[in-house]
This record gives C-alpha cells, sequence and structure tokens, in this order.
C-alpha cells in the first residue's frame, strides 16, 4: 500500500477562490477570527486567530469573507474527482485528500512522474497543494503537514519517519495537546517512548489510538470517493471584475478540473452552461455547445471566448458557475501498430460539427447553414437553407447560373429588348418554366406560380446573365441569375 | 526544367550552369490542380498554390469569375470535410453547382458583414482541420488582416482563394499569388497573373470557364504562346 496524502494549504480561502495570489490582501473569517490568509494579508502582519479588529488594524483594505462550509466540501469533491483519473481509490479527509497510489504506479511511469502529473493538473485546475507517502493513510497526511514533500515506501521506516513531528499534526484536541505540553512532550517520538498506561492517564487514549493507526498496528479504513456523473463548481472572484480575461482565466480552471474529471470517467459532454453571477442582478448564463461530445477544455475555452466577445456584461462579474448534467460515454481510440493516430474520419466530423458551434457561437445561429436541394422546378425554390450535415443532393441541371438574385430584378424595356446599364443581347435557345401552380392559397395564379421564359444574356460589360420574361401581363423582364 | 523546344531542351538540361528565366522554381510544393490545364501551367507548383493565400480580384460578376474554381470545389467536395465560402456575393443555385459535379451537401455557406467578421470566420475554418476548401469574399481588407490570414492558411494543406475587389490591386497583399479577371472575347475569362512566385507573367490567359455558349470564333492564338520567351525581366 502506498498512500499519497494531498493536503491543501489556507483551504478556505483556496476552495472559495481557486487563488491563493490575488491583487488584494484577502482573508477568510469564522466566529470573528481569522483562519486563512493569502500571502499579501501575511505581509501585512495579519495571522491566522487573529481577532478580525486586529487583522483590519493592521490591513486596512483587507478583504474579508466568512466561512463557507458548502463551498469547500464542493470544491474538495471537485478536487477529488481530479484525482481520480491517477486511481480509483481517493477518500476525502477534511482538507485534504487521500490517494491509494501502488496500483497506477506503473501506468504513469513511476512514483516520481506520477506526483508531477498530479501536481500539474491540480495546479491548472486552481488547488495548490503539499503531498507526502506512506505506507498509511493518517501517516501520509501527518507526513505531509509536519514534513511535505517525504516519501516513506516501508512500514519499517515509518517510526523514524513520524517520531521528529511535532504533536500539532495529529489534529487531536487543544485541551489534549496543551497537557502533553506542560508535560513537556513536543514530538511524536517523545510520546511513543513512553508507557502507554500512562499516557492514558493524561487523557491521550485517543491519541494513542491515532498514533497506532498511523504506524500500522490498527486498521484504518477509508471509505472511496465516488464521483456522480454531473459537474456542479463555482469559483468566486475576490473582487468582481469585468475584463475578458480574467474571466476567462478563471474560467480556464473550471474547465480544466471539469475536464479532468470528464477524463477520470471515460466521458464528454455536448453542452455545459457557465453561470456568470454579478452581485445585484441575475446571472448572466452562457449555453456551451459542442456539438460532439468533448473533453477537451481548450474548446470549452475558445467556445466562451466568442460568447464574451459577443454579449455586453450588465455588470461586473463576482462568481462563475460550471455546470454540466449530461455526461455521454467517449470510449478511447486505439492507437495503431506505431503509436500514431491519425485523424480518422469520425474525428474530421467532430471537427466539422465543431467548426459550425464555433461559427454561430459568434455571428449567430442562422448565418451558418448548407443548402439543401429539391424537385422543384422554380429556380428560387431548388435549394434552402437548412442545418449543416442534413442537407440532401441537388439536381443538376445544365445552363443554370451559378448565383441567383434574392429577389428578381425588374429590368427596363427598350425597343422590345430588355436593358441593363445597355441593351441585353440574348442567347437563342430558351428554357420555359411553368411551375407553382399547386402553391399559394388560390391557385393558379397566384403569386407564387411561375410562368416564365428564361434566357441567357449578355450584358454590356460582357457579364452572362439569366433573364426571363413573365408571361402573365404585363410581359416584363426580370433578371435572376448571373453566370459566375 | 520544362522545355517546349525539343531540340534545346537536352542541350539545356547538360549544362548545369545556364538558368532559363522562364522556368518557374521547383521546389514549389506541388499545387492542387484547378482543371484549367492553360492555367496550371503557368502556376508555380502546377495549381492553386497549396498552405498559401491566393487572391482573385474582379470587379464584376457574370465573368465566370467563380466558375474558375469551381474544377477544383468539385474535387474537394468529394473528400470529409466541410467545403466553405464565406459571405458569397449571392445566394448560390444548387442545381448549376451540381451541374459541375459539387456534391453540394458538404457546402457550409457563412453570412457575415463586416470584413474583421469575414476574416475571422476564414481563420477558424482554415484551423479547424475540417475544411476541404475555402473560398472567401472580402472588402476593405486592411493589410493585417490578410497577414493573419496567410499566417493561418501557412499553417494548413489548403489553398485558400480570396476574391476581392479591382480596386484592390494597388493595395500590398502578403498573397503569393494574385489574379486579376476581366471578361475576354466570346464570353471567356481573361485572367491577368498579377503576381506569382518566381517569374513575373507576361500574357494574359484565356479561359473558358463556363459550358456553355460554343465558341464560334478561336480564342486569342494558343498556339503563339506555345514556344515560351524568356519574360523581360531583370532580376538584380
Amino acid at each position: 500500500m502506498l498512500w499519497l496524502a494531498l493536503v491543501f494549504p489556507e483551504w478556505p480561502l483556496q476552495a472559495r477562490f481557486r487563488t491563493r495570489d490575488s491583487t488584494q490582501a484577502l482573508a477568510v473569517s469564522q466566529g470573528q477570527r481569522v483562519i486563512a490568509l493569502d500571502a499579501h494579508a501575511l505581509a501585512q502582519g495579519v495571522r491566522v486567530g487573529q481577532r478580525l479588529a486586529d487583522a483590519l488594524a493592521l490591513a486596512p483594505d483587507l478583504i474579508i469573507r466568512s466561512r463557507a462550509p458548502a463551498a469547500e466540501t464542493a470544491a474538495l469533491k471537485d478536487a477529488a474527482g481530479c484525482a481520480l483519473h491517477f486511481t480509483p481509490r481517493v477518500s476525502l479527509d477534511d482538507d485534504a485528500l487521500l490517494l491509494e497510489l501502488s496500483g497506477s504506479l506503473k501506468l504513469f511511469g513511476g512514483l516520481d512522474r506520477l506526483l508531477r502529473t498530479l501536481q500539474r493538473t491540480l495546479a491548472a485546475a486552481g488547488f495548490e497543494s503539499i503531498s507526502a507517502c506512506a505506507p498509511t493513510p493518517r501517516a501520509a497526511r501527518w507526513l505531509a503537514l509536519g514534513k511535505p514533500g517525504q516519501r516513506v515506501r516501508y512500514l519499517a521506516g515509518l517510526p523514524g519517519a513520524l517520531a521528529a513531528l511535532p504533536l500539532e499534526v495529529t489534529g487531536a484536541e487543544e485541551r489534549v495537546l496543551l497537557a502533553l505540553r506542560d508535560a513537556g512532550l513536543r514530538t511524536l517520538g517523545e510520546l511513543t517512548v513512553l508507557p502507554r498506561s500512562a499516557l492514558a492517564l493524561r487523557d491521550a487514549g485517543p491519541l494513542l489510538t491515532l498514533i497506532d493507526q498511523a504506524l500500522g498496528h490498527r486498521p484504518d479504513l477509508r471509505v472511496d470517493y465516488l464521483a456522480p456523473p454531473r459537474l456542479d463548481s463555482r469559483i468566486e472572484l475576490p473582487v468582481p471584475r469585468q475584463d475578458v480575461d480574467v474571466l476567462l482565466f478563471t474560467a480556464s480552471r473550471l474547465f480544466n478540473a471539469a475536464c479532468t474529471q470528464l477524463a477520470a470517467a471515460q466521458s464528454g459532454i455536448g453542452a455545459c452552461t457557465l453561470e456568470l453571477e454579478h452581485e445585484r442582478q441575475p446571472a448572466t448564463v452562457l449555453t456551451l455547445r459542442t456539438g460532439q461530445p468533448t473533453r477537451d477544455p481548450r474548446v470549452l475555452a475558445g467556445l466562451t471566448r466568442e460568447h464574451l466577445a459577443r454579449i455586453a456584461l450588465p455588470a461586473p462579474v463576482a462568481a462563475l458557475r460550471l455546470r454540466a448534467t449530461d455526461w455521454l460515454l467517449m470510449p478511447g481510440r486505439s492507437r495503431d501498430l506505431f503509436g500514431a493516430q491519425a485523424p480518422s474520419t469520425s474525428e474530421t466530423r467532430a471537427a466539422a460539427a465543431l467548426l459550425v458551434e464555433r461559427l454561430r457561437a459568434r455571428l449567430g445561429h442562422d448565418a451558418v447553414h448548407a443548402l439543401s436541394g429539391s424537385a422543384d422546378p422554380r429556380p428560387e425554390h431548388a435549394q434552402k437553407p437548412v442545418e449543416p450535415g442534413t442537407a440532401r443532393p441537388g439536381q443538376a441541371r445544365p445552363r443554370r447560373p451559378l448565383w441567383l438574385l434574392a429577389e428578381p430584378e425588374a429590368l427596363a424595356e427598350r425597343d422590345g429588348q430588355p436593358w441593363r446599364h445597355g441593351p441585353l443581347r440574348c442567347l437563342e435557345d430558351s428554357e420555359r418554366i411553368e411551375a407553382g401552380w399547386w402553391d399559394g392559397p388560390d391557385a393558379p395564379g397566384s403569386a407564387d406560380e411561375a410562368l416564365r421564359d428564361y434566357r441567357i444574356a449578355i450584358g454590356p460589360r460582357q457579364e452572362v446573365l439569366w433573364i426571363y420574361r413573365d408571361h402573365r401581363p404585363p410581359h416584363r423582364w426580370y433578371l435572376h441569375g448571373v453566370f459566375g | 526544367m520544362k522545355h517546349r523546344n525539343a531540340a534545346l531542351a537536352p542541350v539545356l538540361q547538360q549544362r548545369t550552369d545556364i538558368w532559363a528565366a522562364n522556368d518557374l522554381p521547383d521546389a514549389a510544393q506541388p499545387g492542387i490542380p484547378s482543371g484549367h490545364p492553360a492555367l496550371d501551367a503557368e502556376l508555380p507548383g502546377g495549381g492553386w498554390p497549396v498552405g498559401e493565400m491566393t487572391e482573385v480580384l474582379s470587379d464584376c460578376q457574370g465573368h465566370g469569375e467563380m466558375s474558375l474554381l469551381l474544377p477544383w470545389m468539385a474535387t474537394a467536395s468529394r473528400r470529409e470535410g466541410w467545403l466553405v465560402w464565406v459571405a458569397p456575393p449571392a445566394r448560390p443555385h444548387l442545381p448549376a453547382l451540381a451541374a459541375a459535379g459539387l456534391y453540394t451537401p458538404r457546402l457550409l455557406v457563412i453570412d457575415a458583414d463586416r470584413p474583421a467578421e469575414r476574416v475571422w470566420a476564414l481563420r477558424q475554418t482554415l484551423e479547424s482541420g475540417a475544411c476541404s476548401g475555402l473560398a472567401g469574399w472580402l472588402h476593405k481588407a486592411d493589410t493585417a488582416m490578410l497577414r493573419r490570414l496567410q499566417l493561418a492558411a501557412r499553417a494548413t494543406t489548403l489553398p485558400l482563394l480570396l476574391f476581392r475587389p479591382v480596386d484592390d490591386r494597388h493595395l500590398p497583399s502578403p498573397a503569393g499569388l494574385r489574379l486579376q479577371l476581366s471578361p475576354g472575347p466570346e464570353h471567356s475569362l481573361r485572367v491577368d497573373i498579377l503576381k506569382r512566385r518566381g517569374r513575373p507573367a507576361s500574357q494574359p490567359l484565356y479561359l473558358r470557364t463556363r459550358p456553355f455558349g460554343a465558341p464560334t470564333t478561336p480564342l486569342p492564338p494558343a498556339a503563339a504562346r506555345s514556344i515560351r520567351r524568356p519574360a523581360l525581366t531583370l532580376i538584380a
């Protein structure tokens, strides 16, 4: 067994803002006392445990938020979801995660590589952690708190490694710790050499149980975290902001966390909503549609950028919330013999669907369309805009113009000949189209009915046009198409 | 080296110290055949340049300018991916496209008004890797936009065909190939190659790009051009 403990320093702060280096001093309070703070606040003399009044006296522009336990739980589950990418055995432990890694070492190329990848993945999602490894979960946690970076691979090495740790890492009751400190005991090593009966007298019985668990003398059972197949994570901004770059940066942390969780579940999402919460207004909701199931954070970030470029935010954004409920299974694809992955037909299709969504995100839904053919003989009905991917092929007809005018343009007539910036010279043959009598309210004779003689005509600038003469009085000439 | 003069060719091939001014650079990446052999012969790489921006300058609809691209578009539409037209000047008429051999369900039409939006759409399309052919209509595009497009095109294996108004021919452009189109005699299309990689072109081409109007008189002599003279170019 090899347990890795990931402890998140200043967790009440990290969990809400996913950052420890904002531009302003920041602290989280509980019951009029500071319980977590960032580097700016620390530099100005604020300390954990200080009264809020004292902290504000030291740092007048300190931003104080009260503790939100629900946000901390949600963020820890987010981090656990990311960790599930590395091992199926992840358990939650207050402000820390415990991962059982012995089964994953080979897959990720050894402990060093695994830890680096894990650290990078969590950092991309906005989590900063310190870690340590040990054969028991409790020892791993204590080591992470007392000696970050320590790695103990075997049980035999544990007593020596734990001996130097201060008693505070055990998280025992303050009353018990005080009693032991009064007795001159400061480290775990000093505690373990004493007779057990003597310690039990000093109310340290529960502490002994913990030490036994840490050393592997007693069982320490952990419950594996099972991630639900939905996403709902939220990051607050310390100061409401409106600039796109800040919002995109924060959103990218949400996307990175989400996509790692999706990868762990072999899934993807086709749509998700990003809510931009304002302080005193209803949230601005962006619906991101990817067309194809995806778990690529760059795709989601790209779509968000397009949305943000198009809309005007009514107010600064105080928090971002990402929600995705419908997870779709995305099975992996095998590599070929040489390890290469040439883009497959399905990948081109995925890219094709994504392109349509990306263009629509900025230009609007109707600006992007395909053309579907129909058998209607009327030229204006021979094609209609449809949803890309659902178009049917058109019927080929010879001697037809490439471009069709949206509305036929009425032409002037001089000496019985059509005229457009000059006389139009018609070629010999013509095409008669009499159709559409089945349409319209009082057919025949309705406006939709076409009774036309089409000719190909050459204009004064040598342009080739497609014109027709209406059968119905007043038998006018119309320009309908251009041979582009 | 390609030479039409049969007697001279072997001599010239032996001499490595002679550079023929009518040679187009061999190093050019093979282009995609345009479907017009006369045009391909004049284009470096023997077709539409790949990974390069090509500008087609034309002023007036109706001279067969879009038909110039149709053979290539028809081939491209046989492959997986979109055939993208960004901001075409009018509504495409499917029966004509189908008659030219295009598989029209792959055609994707994008409407965009502002030049910046058109350029953005073109770049997105180039970068998506989901497109087999691309043509765009641009006006009032500034040099920075064109340069961005050229950079985006360079990363792909597609030709990028841009239609621009003739008035823009005097503006500098990063495009590797610039063609100006105007009407020729007998419904033909006159193609002036304003700029290409290698030797500048000296003569316009006359192409018959549309399937109708059987020629009553032959086009300006093709035979006279069969022996290509070196262009009068000084390369400093």
